[in-house]
């Protein structure tokens, strides 16, 4: 048990270590591996330092900011709802939170001090609304009837999304990044922004995280041992509001990242929430990055949007998930 | 003995009126024939106002007469040549959509079952932007739309294990058959040189601006044949509701059945979505109206139809005039309307009932 949990860390560990390096090393333009690792060790020519340094580690490091919030949140939405289909992008809290950066950009606001603000504020509404639905009798109790009311919410925010760009031209190319999701072109400063969110959100995990555990064997026996559901319940809204408002509003909206991390972490450390989490901060970058890696070499010279091989990875995982004879509750 | 029964005539069973005349006689419905006739008197009203309604102005009853021939010259110009060809695909994308979610809802035993929930849509529009990027022909896109519809369905059946008897595991499974065929167009149209992404933009929000005339006919000639099919499939599809050992019991041939609702639903989504790209909420709207109206009992194929095209022309409607000169697709009012109306049947209780 205790060397699977040792290899649990080890074995993200390494491969995020990979994946960062080829992020750095592989890229849609001229320069090549070997010039790049030039560059990373020092030395190498003016422009390929400039590549790597000014174009791809800030992107990196974006990538693995967002990732780990987004995989953190997913594990703990689906403790939370005891779903393991409850994925922020797929019940709608990505696209409240983009919904409401948009709409601040529509009334006149400025994207760079209301955004992140805004982002959360719209995904504690998306997160709300999730949860209304979940504790409806029926809905609740059918994992997979949450995850088409999450579409449908999604679906919904989407439309009111599009028609605001049709009527405001004018913030239409401003906005376009944040009704797609990507790292690329998001410098580190962009963090700042959300830094606070996502510390807060980070520290609101980490308080919650035992007493969702403990829900996961029901509310009566968490209350036999001494936990409080509700305010459990609600820590953990607030912290997956938290953590996906603040990655929305620097990456824009990437959906299945919170469904792949926490199924990948489960399946090497098992149901454990406290034990899921760990693994979670490390897969989540390590998706994130990997698809950023293969969204520049895909289509060469041009680059595809993150949440397209986000969605490709995702997606078969859903099926995988729906497939089995019974969606085990969580 | 025989004196007798002649003399008596039947009664018609609850609900039916009997229509007689020269010996022959014909056992009507009497809701969902009235239901149709409402509909149709809906239809024809908002297809006045809809050609009556533009930059240049018109009465309607004089729009509907210039759409026949009769009036002024300039008058029957703009509304032929101008207005009418794109009130005629908001009519058959419409009706087709409105077919294909009935159907579907019927097999999957599912009201919330649409072209759109179970990827058949992304699956019509990727291979319709496939073909954009790749083969010029005018009627490659409905081809390929077919091709790709039959390929979504027959993807989220066989991953899902059947249609009617897993309950939402169809419509999750179709779900993520979608997000993956939904990747795919976007990554055809980054490759895509800028000219062919812009011809192939339509299919990716639902409009009806841009209606290649090839696929319309082909849409027109592919409803022609799927309609008596629908109406035929209908009969038997109203035993579909039953579980399957009491309608095997009743006669049904339910997995032949099955299969050809579902060919029909495909050939009707498929041919729809090559003109006017995606609009699933219509099919699941359409549909809800029709039964509303026609009553509980029966499949209301033609209400379906009649229901559809109504509620895409008059989103188109609504869709050019709102926000004027701003045009708004008729795929994002379709979805501003059907979202929540989709959201308030999986909330409601009584939405785990079959349609």
């Amino acid at each position: 048990m205790h060397t699977g949990r040792t290899y649990g860390l080890l074995l993200p560990a390494v491969a995020l270590l990979a994946v960062g390096l080829a992020s750095l090393l592989l890229g849609a333009g001229d320069v090549g591996p070997v010039r790049a690792l030039a560059a990373v060790a020092g030395g190498g020519d003016a422009e390929a330092a400039f590549t790597v340094w000014e174009l791809r580690w800030p992107r990196t490091l974006v990538g693995v900011v967002v990732g780990a919030a987004l995989g953190v949140a997913g594990a703990v939405l689906q403790a939370a709802a005891r779903n393991p289909l409850a994925e922020p992008g797929l019940l709608g809290v990505s696209a409240g939170a983009s919904a409401a950066v948009v709409l601040v950009l529509v009334l006149g606001g400025s994207v760079a001090t209301l955004g992140p603000a805004a982002a959360v504020l719209g995904a504690l509404a998306g997160c709300a609304a999730a949860f209304a639905m979940a504790r409806l009798r029926g809905v609740g109790d059918d994992p997979v009837r949450l995850v088409l009311a999450g579409a449908a919410v999604s679906g919904l925010l989407g439309a009111l999304t599009s028609v605001l760009l049709l009527v405001d031209q004018r913030t239409a190319d401003e906005v376009r990044f944040w009704v797609v999701g990507a790292v690329a072109g998001r410098d580190a400063g962009s963090l700042l922004g959300s830094a606070p969110g996502l510390l807060v959100g980070g520290l609101l995990v980490a308080l919650v995280a035992r007493p969702l555990a403990a829900l996961s064997l029901g509310d009566d026996v968490a209350r036999g041992l001494g936990h409080r559901p509700r305010r459990a319940r609600g820590g953990a809204v607030a912290a997956v509001a938290l953590l996906v408002g603040s990655a929305t509003a620097v990456a824009g909206p990437i959906a299945f990242v919170g469904l792949v991390v926490p199924f990948a972490a489960r399946a090497l450390v098992g149901p454990d929430l406290r034990r899921v989490l760990p693994p979670s901060v490390l897969l989540g970058p390590l998706v994130v990055v990997l698809a950023d890696v293969v969204s520049r070499l895909l289509v060469r010279p041009y680059e595809m949007p993150l949440g397209v091989i986000t969605a490709l990875i995702g997606a078969p995982v859903l099926v995988a998930v729906v497939r089995r004879r019974r969606v085990p509750a969580l | 003995m025989t004196s007798l029964t002649a003399a008596v005539a039947p009664v018609p069973p609850p609900g039916t009126a009997r229509l007689a005349a020269r010996g022959r006689s014909l056992l009507l419905p009497v809701r969902p024939a009235l239901a149709v006739v409402v509909l149709v008197a809906l239809l024809v009203a908002v297809c006045a106002v809809s050609l009556a309604v533009g930059s240049a102005g018109l009465r309607p009853a004089r729009a509907l007469a210039a759409a026949f021939g009769q009036g002024q010259g300039i008058e029957v110009v703009l509304v032929q040549r101008l207005r009418l060809p794109r009130l005629q695909a908001g009519l058959l994308v419409g009706a087709a959509l409105g077919v294909a979610g009935l159907l579907l809802q019927v097999v999957a035993r599912n009201r919330l079952a649409t072209p759109g929930n179970v990827g058949i849509d992304d699956g019509a529009t990727a291979f319709a932007v496939a073909s954009v990027v790749g083969v010029t022909a005018a009627y490659a896109p409905s081809g390929m739309a077919l091709a790709g519809a039959a390929t979504a369905c027959a993807l989220a059946l066989g991953l899902a294990g059947g249609a009617g008897s897993s309950g939402y595991r169809f419509l999750v499974v179709g779900l993520g058959v979608g997000a993956v065929l939904g990747a795919i167009t976007s990554l055809l149209l980054v490759r895509a040189p800028i000219d062919a992404a812009n011809a192939a933009f339509p299919w990716s929000v639902g409009s009806l601006s841009a209606r290649p005339p090839g696929p319309v006919r082909l849409l027109a000639i592919g409803l022609a044949l799927a309609l008596p099919a629908a109406v035929l499939v209908g009969r038997r599809l109203a035993l579909l509701r039953l579980p399957d050992g009491v309608a095997t019991s009743l006669g049904a041939r339910v997995p032949r059945v099955r299969l050809a609702a579902l060919a029909v639903a495909v050939v009707c989504a498929g041919l729809a979505v090559a003109v006017g790209g995606p609009l699933g909420t219509v099919a699941l709207v359409a549909p809800a109206a029709a039964r509303r109206l026609a009553g509980p009992r029966g499949v209301p194929v033609v209400g379906a139809a009649l229901a559809g095209a109504l509620l895409v022309v008059a989103a188109d409607l609504a869709g050019r005039t709102v926000a004027a000169p701003v045009e708004v697709p008729v795929g994002l009012v379709t979805a501003l309307v059907g979202s929540p109306y989709l959201i308030w049947l999986l909330l409601s209780p009584r939405s785990l009932k079959t349609p």
